[in-house]
């Protein structure tokens, strides 16, 4: 990430109702622009969704984090020992500690991985098909109070 | 008659005995001024000095301290279990019945003691002042004197304020001395709180000088730093914090510290660990100099009625960084001009940058916020804000 700052603005003449304003709209371009759909951000939220949930373009913007968390690598890795002494007979032994666990073990993350992918897949539909009928019905409500002539002005 | 000038105070602790809270403080400090101006006062708490166990850790009995007497009562035995079922319930807004509200006071903390001194003594007094609200030591003490009491709630948005048993509390009292304009509010939205039966307080604070490098120099600290001080705990938001600078740390990939003040555990990611200094509980001075070192100081509380901290923070030149669902730290950085305020991590990352990277604007927001502590919540102007809130809501 650049080093650059976000904003250059004025210090004597500095607002800091207008600053945050400012700020704000920054990040919510760059949130449109998925520059903070990381799963890094999603886990750096995990205490704060509940101050979030009254946020219109929060869901779309946590559902963005998440499809990018949710999938747990679960491939072979390299197992390495950082330990000179008896380090190949460690690496050694974890590799068939490994090879034991797995047998037992992949099966159920793979399930988790594929309920995790079921999951988030549901929930984004329900969001999009929630989404599309809130638009539906304020275009409606809109004709409507345009017909009656009770709408806003 | 003439009304007695004696007044009491009456607090679940007492700061500065092994407790640290702002609650505490306020009061403590508030019946302090009461005192070296002269009044008589009585400052009415309980042998505890830990909020998790209650335990009477302090002898009962009375202590002359700085011109006022404390008294020491110890806490009643109490259902733990019970009390920690029923506030389940209600932290998760779940409906609880009145009956259950009672049971939950009754089994919070409690001193028949402390209630029966009152019951003999209430007439000495002009006024009983008592906070915070959600204790059964106020709640019961309050309503056994309602016309003598006069409320200190630090009322929070948060389920316990939105019980039926709040609301007679707040309607029955005499009056509120609230800390700021934004819980006067919340009073108003949550029990149609008439203005006239309350007036705006606050808490003083001294003026001091602290060396911005003393900290960082004493701690090794070489990397830019960001500050919390006060008790770790979820309620109070330490945890967002942890994972926020841990992730603004490997997505930005700067080099900033994470420095803890005050007490309790804190639960961080094993990764940010190397980059947490805790400091543990520092004196006064080493507090303000960890401050005005900072690059900002984090509140991540949205449950504040005051918020000191941050106030002391912006007296040391350093602007904060506060959660924008706390509307009182909001009103508190919008009055200074001196501090931002971040929905989500994304505003965080950019807010955080932003201060990290204009030096000039971090000094302006700072200078602007130590002069709007002078000036509004400097001692003798809250003290004049104090006696009038009592002849007012107390007429002698």
């Amino acid at each position: 990430m650049s080093a650059t700052p976000v904003l250059s603005i004025g210090a004597p003449g500095l607002d800091v109702d207008r600053l945050v304003a400012d700020l704000q709209a920054t990040v919510d371009r760059k949130v449109r622009d998925g520059v903070y759909a990381d799963a890094r951000v999603a886990r750096a939220e995990k205490t704060n969704l509940v101050h979030l949930r009254g946020s219109d373009d929060f869901l779309t913007f946590y559902l963005t984090c998440l499809r990018d968390a949710v999938f747990v690598d679960i491939s072979d890795f390299e197992i390495r020992e950082r330990r000179r002494f008896f380090g190949p007979l460690l690496v050694a032994f974890k590799k068939v500690v490994w090879k034991l666990l797995k047998f037992y073990t992949y099966r159920l993350w793979s399930q988790q991985n594929q309920v995790n992918g079921l999951v988030i897949t549901a929930l984004e539909g329900l969001e999009e098909q929630s989404a599309a009928r809130i638009a539906a019905l304020e275009k409606r409500l809109v004709e409507l109070e345009k017909a009656t002539g009770h709408g806003r002005s | 008659m003439a009304a007695p000038d004696r007044l009491a105070f009456v607090c679940p602790r007492l700061a500065g005995e092994g407790a640290v809270g702002g609650a505490e403080t306020l009061l403590k400090n508030l019946a302090l001024h009461a005192a070296a101006r002269g009044v008589a006062v009585d400052f009415l708490t309980t042998c505890a000095q830990s909020h998790f166990t209650w335990e009477n850790t302090l002898p009962a009995g009375v202590k002359r301290m700085d011109g006022m007497d404390v008294h020491f009562f110890p806490v009643d035995e109490r259902d733990v279990g019970t009390f920690l079922a029923i506030q389940q319930s209600i932290d998760r807004g779940r409906p609880v019945s009145e009956e259950d509200e009672l049971r939950w006071l009754r089994n919070g903390v409690n001193s028949a003691a402390l209630l029966r001194h009152l019951d003999q003594h209430a007439g000495d007094y002009r006024a009983i002042l008592l906070g915070p609200y959600l204790f059964g030591l106020t709640w019961f003490t309050a309503l056994a004197h309602p016309e003598r009491s006069l409320l200190v709630p630090c009322l929070h948005d948060e389920p316990f304020a939105k019980l039926a048993c709040m609301k007679r509390l707040f309607a029955e009292t005499a009056g509120c001395l609230f800390n700021a304009q934004a819980e006067r509010e919340l009073a108003g939205e949550l029990f149609a709180y008439p203005d006239a039966k309350s007036r705006i307080v606050g808490m003083g604070l001294d003026a001091f000088q602290a060396d911005p490098t003393a900290f960082a120099k004493r701690h090794g600290l070489t990397a830019p730093y960001v500050l919390y001080s006060g008790r770790r705990e979820p309620l109070k938001g330490t945890p967002l914090i942890c994972d926020y600078v841990h992730a603004f740390r490997e997505r930005t990939g700067r080099d900033v510290k994470l420095v803890f003040t005050g007490s309790g555990a804190i639960d961080a990611p094993a990764g940010l660990w190397p980059h947490i200094l805790d400091a543990g509980f520092v004196s006064e001075e080493e507090k303000h100099e960890a401050m005005a070192g900072a690059v900002a100081f984090l509140h991540p509380s949205v449950n504040e009625s005051f918020g000191i901290v941050l106030l002391e923070a912006f007296l040391a030149g350093t602007p904060g960084l506060v959660h924008a669902k706390s509307r009182v730290l909001v009103s508190q950085c919008r009055a200074a001009g001196a501090g931002l305020w971040f929905r989500h991590y994304p505003d965080f990352e950019t807010q955080l940058l932003y201060l990290l990277d204009n030096p000039d604007a971090r000094a302006t927001l700072g200078a602007r916020g130590r002069d709007f502590v002078a000036r509004e919540y400097a001692w003798p102007a809250i003290e004049r804000k104090f006696f009038a809130a009592l002849d007012a809501l107390r007429p002698a």
